[in-house]
Parts: structure tokens; C-alpha cells; sequence
């Protein structure tokens, strides 16, 4: 019971703290219940609003190539989080864990990327409440 | 005495300077509970208005528990308005301060704010609806009120309920602390609403923060036929 309790107030944590990501939409179109690790090479990186974006080419059995979106918060979010703008550069190998899109599709979510100086940034927020 | 009579006189006569940036503070983790805004009083819509309003949010709340949430106009990178500008997720707002006119800019959707200082107030009629609407402002004190009218029916309001035209807001901004900003809004509706409703926004000082610019040029989500939010994917 106390487990399940437990669990009950991490999720609802996650919940809060994933929200302000998206500012300009609901983020329940993602399985945040569900983790994927994957490593690849950057095809492209989009410091856009409303959204930033990586492009990541994850390599998998038998030399085949499996294309991924990766969605991230806006650029204001990310940089209160410790992001700037040059951290991903297209060539870059690097490695997301995202929460993938329920439809099942190449998308998601990003949850963490470990960059190629090894540095591991969030998906924002940085702040906690009443820190800016 | 005079003296002290005098400054006293001259102190309430100058209004605190609000200039600056401030960041939606939310209550919680690390919060001082004395700094917590008061929670809104309850929303009551007439029932031409309440019964509509009751289905959307209960169909909201059965598309997001399938996981195809229902989307708004933001998802469409339409801007919010006012008053929900004004409450954006984390996003900052910046406040500049004249004597003639305070300034409103709001990081998301970089969405602007004009108040018109010791104007009176037009005739709601008089007003093109729109997003932004019409704004004037007096200092009660060390209070800035402003009076807001002319807000569009398709702008949703505080938690997305509807508004008719004859819609007005009047928002109380003071400083609780020299870095904290309280914006009381109290928004009245006598077409569709049973009584005025008040919610209050709290705000944190971001001390030297830039703000960032926000244009809509990359937005990937979009609405499939059943007004669900999707997200477009890349090919390789």
C-alpha cells in the first residue's frame, strides 16, 4: 500500500514537473509511463519555438537505420534548465531517453540527452517553485 | 511633524516601481506558504453557459485519459490573450513602467499588454474585440488598477471558460514583498456569468534575467479530425 502510495506521489510529480514543458499543449499524446534509451547520430537540431527538436538516426540490427523525432520544451524552458543553443550539433553521437509517443510512431518525448561532452541535461524545468 | 506629515504625504503620492521581469511563482516545493496568492473563488456560469462548458471539460478529461488530449488554439500557435497571457506555464512576463503607460510583454507568444495611465475608460461598444483588448490604469495607493474590456468570445478565459462580449476584468498588481507581485483579477460577465470571479497570480522578481523571443515558426503539433493533438513526424 505505502508502495503504491509512493509511486502515486512520484507520478504525480513527474505530472507537475513535466506540464510547464509544454506550454502549448497537452503532453498526454506521450506514454510518460514508458522509457526508452537510445543512442544514435544527429541528423538535425531545430532551436525553434514552440518546440525544439532533435533528429536522431538510431542504428539497429543488421545495419538498418530507424529515424526518430525527439520533442523537447521551447528554447526560454531549456536554457532555465542549463541548455544553450550550440549543446547539439548535427554529427553529433549522443544518447536520449524519451518517453515515446503512444501511437507507436518514431517520436517522443525527450526525458534526458547526454550530449557529446558527456554533460546529461533534462528536458526543463530547472526551476523548482519560487526559484527562478 | 510638518516634515514627517510632508514625506509621508509625498511617499503615498509615488507609486512602486513595478519595472522588470517576474516569473509565475507557483505554491509548492520550496514555496513560503505566506507568499501563496489566495485560491480563486469558484467560477458560476449561467446554465446556457454551464452546461456547454461541463461537456468540453468532461470530454477534455476522457480524451487525455485515452491519450489523444484535445487541443486548443495555442496548439494552432495562436496566441492566448488576455487574461491567460498572463499565466503561462513558467514563462516570464516583463513589466515596463511609465508614468503615461505600463507595458505589458509576456515571453510565450511574445504577447504585448498596453495600460493607459489616468485615461477614463472606453464604452465596451466602442472597442474592436480582440486579444489584447482595452486597458486603462489608476494607482489606489500602491495598488495599479487596471480595467480591461473588449476582450474577443473566442479568447477563453481563466480556465478556459467563455465570456460574452460585455466581459470585465479588473486586476488589482501589487507588490507583496519587493520581489514579489500579486495580480488580482476579478473577472465579471453579467451575460454569462452568475457572479464576478476572483483569481490571484503570484509573480517572482528574475533579477537581470533577458528575455527570450518566442515566434511560433516550428510547430510540429497539429489537430487530427477528431480535435486530437498529433505530432508530425521527419522523415530520414
Amino acid at each position: 500500500m505505502k508502495t503504491r502510495l509512493y509511486v502515486g506521489v512520484l507520478l504525480c510529480a513527474a505530472l507537475v514537473a513535466a506540464h510547464p514543458v509544454l506550454a502549448h499543449h497537452s503532453f498526454a499524446m506521450f506514454d510518460t509511463a514508458k522509457r526508452l534509451t537510445m543512442s544514435g547520430t544527429v541528423t538535425g537540431f531545430e532551436w525553434t519555438n514552440p518546440h525544439v527538436y532533435i533528429e536522431l538516426d538510431v542504428p539497429g540490427e543488421k545495419g538498418a537505420v530507424k529515424h526518430w523525432s525527439v520533442e523537447l520544451g521551447s528554447p526560454s524552458i531549456l536554457m532555465q534548465a542549463g541548455w544553450k543553443f550550440s549543446d547539439v550539433k548535427v554529427n553529433d553521437k549522443i544518447s536520449v531517453v524519451l518517453n515515446p509517443l503512444r501511437s507507436g510512431e518514431a517520436g517522443g518525448l525527450l526525458v534526458t540527452a547526454t550530449v557529446r561532452d558527456g554533460r546529461v541535461l533534462g528536458n526543463g524545468p530547472g526551476r523548482v517553485a519560487g526559484q527562478p | 511633524m510638518l516634515f514627517v506629515a510632508l514625506a509621508s504625504h509625498v511617499q503615498a503620492q509615488t507609486p512602486p516601481d513595478l519595472s522588470g521581469v517576474w516569473a509565475p511563482y507557483r505554491a509548492g516545493r520550496g514555496a513560503d506558504p505566506k507568499l501563496n496568492p489566495p485560491p480563486p473563488t469558484p467560477i458560476v456560469l449561467k446554465p446556457l453557459y454551464a452546461k456547454p462548458y461541463e461537456a468540453r471539460r468532461a470530454a477534455e478529461d476522457e480524451a487525455t485519459k485515452r491519450g489523444e488530449p484535445l487541443g486548443t488554439a495555442a496548439v494552432q500557435c495562436v496566441p492566448y490573450g488576455f487574461p491567460r497571457m498572463m499565466a503561462v506555464a513558467l514563462y516570464p512576463a516583463e513589466i515596463i513602467q511609465r508614468p503615461a503607460q505600463i507595458t505589458i510583454i509576456t515571453e510565450a507568444f511574445s504577447e504585448v499588454r498596453r495600460v493607459y495611465m489616468n485615461q477614463p475608460q472606453l464604452p465596451i461598444d466602442d472597442v474592436p474585440p480582440g486579444y489584447y483588448g482595452h486597458s486603462v490604469g489608476t494607482w489606489d495607493g500602491d495598488t495599479l488598477v487596471i480595467d480591461t474590456v473588449g476582450i474577443k468570445e473566442s479568447v477563453l478565459g481563466f480556465q478556459n471558460t467563455p465570456h460574452s462580449n460585455q466581459m470585465r476584468i479588473t486586476e488589482r498588481v501589487r507588490l507583496v514583498t519587493t520581489d514579489m507581485l500579486h495580480d488580482q483579477i476579478t473577472v465579471d460577465d453579467p451575460v454569462v456569468l452568475e457572479k464576478p470571479f476572483t483569481y490571484t497570480l503570484a509573480y517572482r522578481r528574475m533579477p537581470n534575467y533577458k528575455m527570450v523571443e518566442f515566434v511560433c515558426e516550428n510547430n510540429r503539433e497539429y489537430l487530427d479530425e477528431k480535435g486530437a493533438v498529433k505530432m508530425k513526424l521527419r522523415e530520414r
